[in-house]
């Protein structure tokens, strides 16, 4: 059905998607990049930051993306990566 | 047949006779068909000539039956209307005589000629004994052929889920054949299933949908294929080979609906079935009601790309393990012997239409959008609330014909929208009887059973019809209330109305992607671009191509009802199809002159059908009748003469050529028209009176990829000023792309023609569809005013030019 949708839906304010919050443990960081590589929602890049081991760990670009998949925290070698869920009682 | 054969007196007498029809006074009123009959009766091996008043009633058929059997002829030429439209009469008659039905020829005296040239009685005469000699020329050459009859696959594919294709599929498995139904959306339901209720007798869509769609899901004779599109048909009528893509739910089929996997399902998007209104998931199922009924994973959403899954939250919700996220493509072969194009049509976007101000204005909504509104199962919970404040609105408006009989959309009428509004403005009095509506219109079209009906009780119930559109809708930015401004064509008045909320009765268009089963299907389509039938009177649910039927939106705008109707009518034409159980194909096939072959594999090359295989060790090709579909182009395209096509011989065609260049060549135009389009289009023009020029000589031929460089060239120096070469636009042709060659030959001949010093302009293409009627006039017009440039000397030079050549 090729419809064009551009209304936002009358029920996007009911309809919660889980919202994360990525935390990063950046001295654990060896710079893999697995994390920004697999990320699907785009959320990680390469910071300018350079950690004890010498390398450039992640960066959150726009945490407001992340759909709380935690395949970040099940694929870093390193388990300097890991996401919980926002609390968005009081709106996020 | 071949006892037939025997029967009748073999070539060295030929006994030729020719009717002259006069088809009451549509050709008699323009042409002198005794004048015309006179001149047949002084052709060579015509034994009798006459004219009568009908010659396709019973008495002018039984009389050429009493003539072959008295007069012993052997073969028989009528002068009356297209050979589309009455060949297959006068064959039968021949036969039922004992006349082989290729020994029958036509002469399209009526739409080619007394019809396009009403005013110029004496041109048109003149016009009509040019074409009963060319139709006796080609005659005194015809050969008996015999038939074949191929078996007929008794299997049925319905294209398209909504309810024509529905209805279709449900009748054909009734009946006890098997029906693939291919449904593209992940269920099938179509635009109905979107509706809430149905005029005039306000039953409720869905509930009167669902019991046959889930009637659909579990027929043993139904094979439905939903996510699934059509790639390929290959094959004619009887012995179609379809091959349909089914692409992976990632839900098996043990998926109980239970919606626990979208409840945990992270991202979302737009319903398209909502109209954008509602929200869902990557994980989800359309509507309630959707049959299938199993979940679907929307990939291009879903955060699992390609082979990595990286989110598993379905999967883990999901107590019965049926998600499944390797499911893979599958591409299906199907042998089926008909196919019901049902493939529905989408929906007007008034975005186009800046004055309304759909999409910068959230009060203004489309019907669609009223629908799932108003629908209890909708996303509002059936209340009609306005998008910009969620309130109920206690004024709406609605605007009709919008992209209807309009030049800024499209200009025929959409046919469902006058009534959808009426039922839709009833809707809103039910459950809120103090809304204000008004409806702006151009006329309001109530002309089916209980439509009247339904238009007065409206009125009664206080809905307000103003006659003339408003020119613009203005916002009130503040509390996005709409105001209206326009006339009143009938109290001859501006106004100036205010309302909550504007409904945008949109109008039906043809599917974007029609060209696709256009191709798929060889179809015609309409200039508005629905699918054209194969007769719009007495061929209603056929399409032109044999063995396909239409049904429903695709042919044109309808309402269920009608959709109903013509399905059900496709499927009993279908039915009868494969009752039989076998069917006869043309003996227009093409024929191998072993002795002349040398294997040069040209004409193997150039098939479309792949009917021609290349035995290298006698250096020789072979034809396969069954595959050849009997475009010629092999023929037109072997520079031995080593193919010949069945009754469109070489020499039956130069014979016409000659025959319509004997008298004054030099100010006539040869043309060359393919039966499925070019012809039927001038026979378009005829049955539509579009006047042309008289000096036009149309040759037909099946295909036009027929027309060999031999032709064009023989016209050139029999001394012809012009020649036309028609054929089918680029992707409509019958033969799957043999007018390709067309093209290249003809380009051929016009550098042939540059070399030689000639006017290439002469020498004119082109693409005309069946509906192009108008296209076919001007063209013979353009080409007229090139033959009024030709001199005497340029025809002269292109008579010895081409002979040299």
């Amino acid at each position: 059905m090729p419809v064009k949708t551009w209304r936002k839906p009358l029920d996007a304010d009911k309809v919660k998607s889980p919202k994360g919050e990525v935390h990063l443990i950046k001295d654990r960081c060896k710079g893999c990049g697995y994390c920004i590589e697999y990320c699907p929602k785009d959320v990680l890049e390469e910071s300018n930051e350079i950690n004890a081991r010498g390398i450039h760990p992640p960066r959150v670009i726009d945490e407001k993306r992340c759909a709380l998949c935690g395949f970040c925290t099940a694929i870093c070698p390193d388990f300097a990566i890991f996401t919980t869920e926002k609390n968005c009682e009081g709106g996020c | 047949m071949s006892e037939n054969i025997s029967q009748i007196p073999q070539k060295d007498e030929l006994r030729i006779g020719v009717y002259v029809c006069h088809c009451g006074l549509n050709i008699a009123g323009t042409v002198d068909c005794k004048q015309v009959a006179d001149l047949a009766s002084t052709l060579p091996h015509v034994v009798l000539a006459k004219d009568n008043r009908y010659s396709c009633s019973d008495q002018g058929q039984e009389l050429i039956k009493k003539d072959i059997r008295e007069h012993k002829l052997n073969r028989v030429v009528v002068a009356s209307c297209s050979p589309r439209l009455h060949e297959p009469t006068f064959r039968r008659a021949c036969e039922e005589a004992g006349l082989n039905k290729y020994l029958f020829e036509m002469a399209n005296i009526r739409e080619h000629c007394s019809w396009v040239h009403l005013y110029e009685k004496e041109a048109a005469t003149e016009k009509a004994k040019d074409l009963v000699r060319m139709a006796v020329a080609k005659a005194a050459l015809l050969e008996p052929e015999e038939e074949m009859t191929v078996p007929i696959t008794q299997k049925a594919l319905v294209l398209g889920g909504g309810v024509a294709g529905i209805q279709a599929a449900l009748d054909l498995a009734d009946t006890g054949y098997k029906v693939y139904l291919v449904e593209k959306d992940p269920s099938i339901g179509g635009r109905m299933a979107q509706l809430d209720k149905t005029f005039p007798t306000m039953d409720c869509s869905i509930c009167i949908l669902a019991p046959k769609m889930s009637d659909v899901g579990r027929h043993p004779n139904i094979g439905l294929l939903t996510n699934s599109d059509v790639l390929e048909v290959k094959g004619y009528i009887g012995n179609f080979k379809v091959k349909v893509l089914k692409k992976p739910r990632y839900v098996t089929k043990d998926c109980s609906a239970c919606n626990d996997c979208a409840i945990a399902c992270p991202v979302t998007a737009p319903n398209e079935f909502d109209v954008g209104l509602s929200t869902r998931h990557a994980i989800y199922t359309p509507f309630a009601q959707a049959v299938p009924s199993t979940y679907i994973i929307d990939r291009d959403l879903c955060l699992n790309k390609e082979n990595i899954i990286v989110c598993d939250k379905c999967i883990k919700a999901c107590e019965r393990k049926t998600i499944d996220f390797n499911m893979k493509p599958e591409t299906l072969e199907l042998d089926v012997g008909t196919i019901i194009v049902a493939t529905g049509a989408d929906v007007y976007d008034p975005a186009k239409l800046v004055n309304y101000g759909y999409t910068r204005y959230p009060n203004v909504i489309t019907s669609l959008e009223f629908e799932r509104l108003i629908n209890a199962g909708g996303p509002s919970s059936g209340r009609l609330i306005r998008p910009s404040d969620m309130q109920i609105p206690d004024s709406v408006a609605f605007i009709q014909c919008v992209g209807s009989r309009s030049e800024s959309g499209n200009l025929y009428c959409s046919n469902v929208c006058c009534m959808n509004t009426i039922k839709d403005s009833l809707l809103i009095k039910e459950h809120w009887p103090d809304t204000k509506i008004y409806v702006y219109y151009v006329d309001i079209r109530a002309f089916g059973k209980g439509f009247e009906d339904l238009y007065k009780r409206a009125r009664k119930e206080g809905v307000l019809f103003v006659r003339g559109l408003p020119t613009e809708v203005v916002e009130n930015k503040k509390n996005h209330d709409l105001w209206l401004v326009g006339e009143n064509t009938l109290l001859r008045e501006v106004y100036k109305t205010k309302v909550g909320m504007v409904i945008l009765s949109i109008g039906i268009q043809p599917r974007q992607d029609s060209e696709v089963i256009q191709r798929l299907c060889t179809l015609s389509r309409t200039p508005d671009g629905f699918f054209m039938e194969a007769h719009p009177k007495l061929r209603p649910v056929d399409a032109p191509t044999g063995g396909v039927f239409l049904a429903g939106c695709a042919e044109s705008p309808k309402d269920i009802k009608d959709s109903v109707t013509q399905a059900s009518a496709a499927a009993a034409r279908a039915g009868i199809l494969m009752a039989k159980g076998k069917v006869t194909v043309e003996a227009i096939t093409s024929k191998l002159i072993p002795d002349y072959c040398n294997g040069c594999q040209m004409c193997a090359k150039v098939c479309p059908f792949n009917a021609i295989t290349v035995v290298p060790e006698r250096r020789k090709v072979e034809l396969i009748e069954a595959a050849c579909s009997g475009c010629g182009t092999c023929s037109a395209e072997c520079p031995f003469n080593a193919i010949t096509m069945r009754h469109f011989t070489d020499a039956q065609l130069l014979a016409q050529i000659d025959a319509a260049t004997e008298l004054d060549a030099d100010k006539k135009i040869v043309a060359f028209c393919c039966n499925w389009c070019a012809y039927a289009g001038a026979d378009f023009a005829g049955v539509s009176r579009m006047q042309y020029p008289t000096n036009v000589r149309i040759i037909r031929t099946m295909c036009s990829g027929r027309v060999a460089p031999k032709f064009v060239e023989r016209a050139f120096a029999r001394g012809a000023a012009a020649v036309l070469v028609a054929g089918c636009h680029f992707g409509d042709c019958h033969y799957i792309n043999a007018n390709y060659q067309t093209q290249k030959r003809v380009e051929r001949l016009w550098k042939k023609m540059e070399r030689l010093g000639l006017d290439k302009n002469r020498l004119q293409l082109a693409w005309i569809n069946a509906s192009e009627g108008e296209r076919l006039a001007s063209k013979i017009k353009e080409i007229q005013s090139i033959v009024g440039s030709v001199n005497f000397e340029e025809i002269e030079k292109s008579k010895k030019m081409t002979e040299r050549g």
